[in-house]
């Protein structure tokens, strides 16, 4: 196999709690913080870790609002993050297409 | 290195994203256009008296196909214009949590039709009660708001039946003006709404 298109994966994304909350995001304008807490059940101290991993990476944005009174965070991809994304499914796809030529 | 890791990424990711997205399409052209449905076929039913059940009932059935219709085709020419899919994901949760109830409502119309089971009030209160039920269903993958809307014609079919039955059995009501108020009036007054909030978020 060739190792190239692995040793091309971006490693921030390619962690398994950044590439839920990307793969969700890639497919929706925008979701709260909740949202993205309960359909990926995790922590929230789990979450923000991850959030702001993305956020230094420059491909998530965070915005504060509120709604009903209440504090309300949502989250949506940066277009370096769509693009970040995009070129890690490719990455993927190729290396599946390597392996059923073999 | 085994390579099925990467097959089962795709899967998750593939997954996520389906999970995640959210049937934002044409609500509010739909809407107005369910609404005018409504207010017009209820101004050709009382102007033509369709006052028996099987009048009644093949007249608002066939509405509701109309209605259904439009909504179909307001749908895809939005996904058209926006060169997406028009049967996606989304569009096919949606259409699994409406078709339910609306089948058991259709079936439940034809009956009341052809037996001639309940009068066509109850009957239009039933149909409330089971389209209630569907916008509820179809909720859970669309905006928030079409849930409470849902909430909003099961809470109006229960308190309807229950006012008419139990409290005020003597009051007579023309299920015309009931189909117009509740398929028209209240579609056009959500579709309005949606209208006007998402004009103001396009604004901002």
């Amino acid at each position: 196999m060739n190792p190239e298109p692995f040793l091309q994966l971006d490693r921030v994304i390619h962690e398994k709690g950044r590439l839920a909350i990307m793969s969700m995001l890639a497919a929706s304008p925008e979701l709260s913080f909740t949202e993205l807490r309960d359909a990926l059940t995790m922590t929230d101290g789990n979450l923000t870790t991850h959030i702001r991993a993305l956020q230094q990476q420059g491909y998530l944005s965070v915005t504060k609002s509120y709604r009903n009174n209440r504090p309300l965070t949502t989250c949506s991809l940066t277009p370096a993050g769509r693009k970040a994304f995009a070129e890690y499914i490719n990455l993927l796809e190729q290396i599946v297409r390597q392996n059923k030529g073999k | 290195m085994e390579s099925n890791w990467a097959v089962e990424h795709l899967q998750t990711i593939r997954t996520l994203m389906e999970r995640s997205a959210v049937y934002r399409r044409a609500l509010a052209p739909i809407m107005l256009f369910a609404g005018f449905t409504g207010v017009f076929a209820a101004a050709i039913g009382l102007a033509l008296h369709l006052d028996s059940p099987r009048a009644f009932g093949g007249f608002w059935l066939g509405t509701a196909l109309v209605a259904v219709a439009g909504a179909l085709l307001i749908a895809r020419r939005q996904a058209l214009r926006d060169h997406e899919s028009f049967w996606s994901p989304p569009t096919r949760r949606v259409t699994q949590a409406l078709l339910p109830p609306l089948t058991a409502g259709m079936c439940l119309g034809f009956v009341f039709v052809f037996v001639e089971l309940a009068n066509v009030v109850v009957l239009t209160f039933i149909w409330l009660l089971f389209y209630g039920c569907a916008l509820h269903a179809a909720g859970f993958f669309m905006p928030r708001g079409v849930k409470l809307f849902g909430w909003i014609y099961i809470g109006l079919a229960c308190g309807s039946l229950f006012f008419l039955g139990m409290v005020r059995p003597e009051v007579e009501l023309n299920a015309h003006w009931l189909m117009g108020f509740f398929f028209g009036v209240l579609h056009l007054a959500y579709g309005a709404y949606l209208y006007l909030t998402e004009k103001g978020k396009n604004a901002a």
